[in-house]
């Protein structure tokens, strides 16, 4: 495969951030290759981003304004798969991105890699890098059983960045076909939230919050400080003190952020696998001994609900400081 | 709507994986997981999925029935057996040397063959799998089975021969409706997965599992090691995380000092 598709998920004309990830990467992926690097834009909002996208160094920007639920968008890639010929698409590792990427890789009978955090390129051949078990092993699996491949990439991995390229406009012709699925209605409950997969930085608190309430409180307001998310253990999760789409862990999301607080979490295996790959580790927590600090590059051992609103306006001035 | 039986027939996939609660580790020599003394389990995951069968059969109460489908050495009947034990009809299991190694795109192709031949009406999953975790799947089978694919669902409805599921998003949610047959995935907020009783797990010992060979999918193509598309070719153990500082302090101040002080050290601020 020479050629390299990136899906661009957005919301009504705003990219998800893992989409420009991808579409930079598409363009580093498809140097080394030797093809072109295409993006590809559906639904509402598709036209004006598409001219967003012309800040990013793809080639081709291929938009089908059309709203049409997942269908539109795998039948867009497969209309622009066979077009560029054998090609490596990028999809980021979102719920829609599941959807599309799995779709993709099933009507073309190619291999799919999940949870990509690198690539190899060796003689035209794509190797897909990606932590299984929760980060235990780094497996690496090559696209070489069809001439097409599909790479699920993790948020927050690959850098997005702007390139003045100002890719070529190229419009999709509409299938006219019906959606099989209705969409009756879509609620934004957190509209303003950074989702835990995506934010660089996570603050998570587990059975030493307590209760529901550190979570909306002095969590939140640590992570509002650095421009990060909220995340949770499983035994907070199960609690019921916050939804489980917070939830880091095994049983929860896996994050990479550059930056991860635990915050009132023992650091069970079950955390562990979700949260190890993280850059940078600080936990807060009573006990000296708990298994966090067998893999925190600091603990520090004292009252959370003391030390975080204190760290707050601490990292709140010295962020004042920087602007 | 419903001519004289609208009962529906609703499948399940399930997957055994090794318990979540161990800490696995991988042999270096051999670069195989170490198995010695550790369990494996039904799918953590999968448990939502079949509690929401078992949920929905019971609201339905007209003579619909759940079957577990799985895709598994033979040493997974256990948690076939377990899923019967919870409250499930009958299982049919897929179990074949020749299917070990497969990939996602192998794994779609023999799955979704069992479970054409099973004629269902709503096929449920789990989210993903606690060992691959690729949440690719419920697509998948969706596409190569030709069903409209709901995934992510948080709660589900059958009416008037359509499916309406809650779907959860980064952000909050949608409402989605098919058309039955089609294939939904269930979330880990729909529902408190039920522990098995012991009239079930005694009852369930009588249950049928049908055991299928890849040889009754009438595959056109090679599945397994040798037909995997995505072909695992490096398994590295990335280097282990260290224990780093551990410093105790006397209160809310002195230890945000010491936070802030190594957020500066390491260029977060």
């Amino acid at each position: 495969m020479q050629n390299v598709i990136a899906f661009i998920e957005h919301k009504k004309g705003t990219p998800r951030r893992v989409a420009l990830e991808a579409a930079t990467y598409a363009k580093t992926l498809a140097d080394q290759l030797g093809g072109k690097a295409h993006a590809v834009v559906t639904g509402a909002g598709a036209p004006a981003l598409a001219e967003l996208l012309k800040k990013y160094p793809v080639d081709e920007i291929h938009v089908l304004d059309e709203d049409r639920f997942l269908d539109g968008a795998v039948d867009a890639l497969e209309a622009v798969a066979k077009a560029a010929g054998p090609s490596l698409v990028l999809v980021g590792n979102t719920v829609i991105g599941r959807d599309v990427a799995s779709r993709f890789a099933a009507r073309f009978d190619c291999g799919i890699t999940a949870d990509v955090t690198d690539f190899t390129v060796a003689g035209g051949v794509v190797g897909c890098v990606s932590p299984k078990l929760g980060g235990l092993v780094i497996t690496t699996c090559q696209l070489t059983g069809s001439d097409y491949g599909v790479a699920v990439i993790r948020p927050n991995v690959f850098a997005a960045k702007e390139t003045p390229g100002a890719g070529t406009l190229v419009s999709i012709p509409s299938s006219g076909k019906a959606s099989s699925i209705t969409v009756e209605d879509e609620v934004e409950e957190a509209a303003a939230e950074l989702g835990v997969e995506e934010a660089s930085v996570v603050v998570s608190g587990g059975r030493g919050m307590g209760g529901p309430e550190p979570f909306g409180t002095i969590l939140k307001g640590l992570a509002d400080a650095f421009g990060g998310a909220v995340g949770a253990s499983r035994a907070a999760v199960d609690a019921g003190w916050i939804p489980h789409g917070h939830q880091v862990g095994q049983t929860g999301k896996t994050v990479s952020p550059q930056l991860y607080i635990a915050v009132g979490i023992s650091g069970a295996i079950q955390h562990k696998v979700g949260m190890r790959t993280s850059e940078t580790i600080i936990a807060i927590n009573k006990d000296a001994g708990a298994p966090i600090s067998e893999f925190a590059d600091l603990l520090v051992v004292g009252d959370a609900f003391a030390i975080v609103p204190e760290l707050t306006n601490l990292v709140k001035d010295a962020k004042a400081a920087h602007a | 709507m419903c001519p004289e039986v609208c009962a529906l027939k609703i499948l399940v996939t399930v997957k055994l994986v090794p318990d979540t609660n161990a800490d696995k580790r991988i042999d270096p020599a051999t670069k195989r997981l170490v198995r010695t003394g550790v369990e494996t389990v039904l799918n953590p995951f999968d448990e939502y999925a079949i509690e929401a069968a078992l949920q929905l059969k019971e609201k339905l109460n007209d003579g619909s029935t759940v079957t577990v489908v799985s895709m598994t050495p033979a040493s997974g009947k256990e948690i076939v057996r377990k899923a019967l034990a919870m409250g499930a009809d009958d299982a049919v299991m897929l179990s074949d040397d020749a299917l070990a190694g497969s990939d996602l795109w192998g794994t779609a192709i023999a799955l979704s063959a069992a479970i054409k031949q099973q004629s269902a009406d709503l096929i449920l999953t789990g989210t993903q799998s606690t060992d691959a975790s690729s949440g690719d799947l419920p697509g998948m089978l969706a596409e190569k089975l030709g069903l409209p694919g709901l995934t992510n669902a948080r709660s589900l409805e059958v009416a008037d021969g359509r499916v309406k599921v809650q779907r959860e998003t980064e952000t909050g949610y949608m409402t989605l409706s098919a058309a039955l047959p089609a294939l939904v995935s269930v979330t880990k907020s729909a529902n408190e997965p039920r522990y098995p009783s012991l009239k079930g797990i005694m009852g369930a010992k009588k249950k049928e599992i049908k055991q299928l060979a890849a040889a009754d999918l009438a595959l056109t193509v090679a599945v397994g090691t040798d037909g995997a598309k995505a072909k695992l070719v490096d398994l590295a153990t990335p280097p282990v995380r260290g224990k780093g500082k551990v410093v105790t302090v006397a209160d809310g101040a002195e230890g945000a000092k010491v936070i802030v002080d190594f957020l500066k050290e390491r260029k977060f601020l």
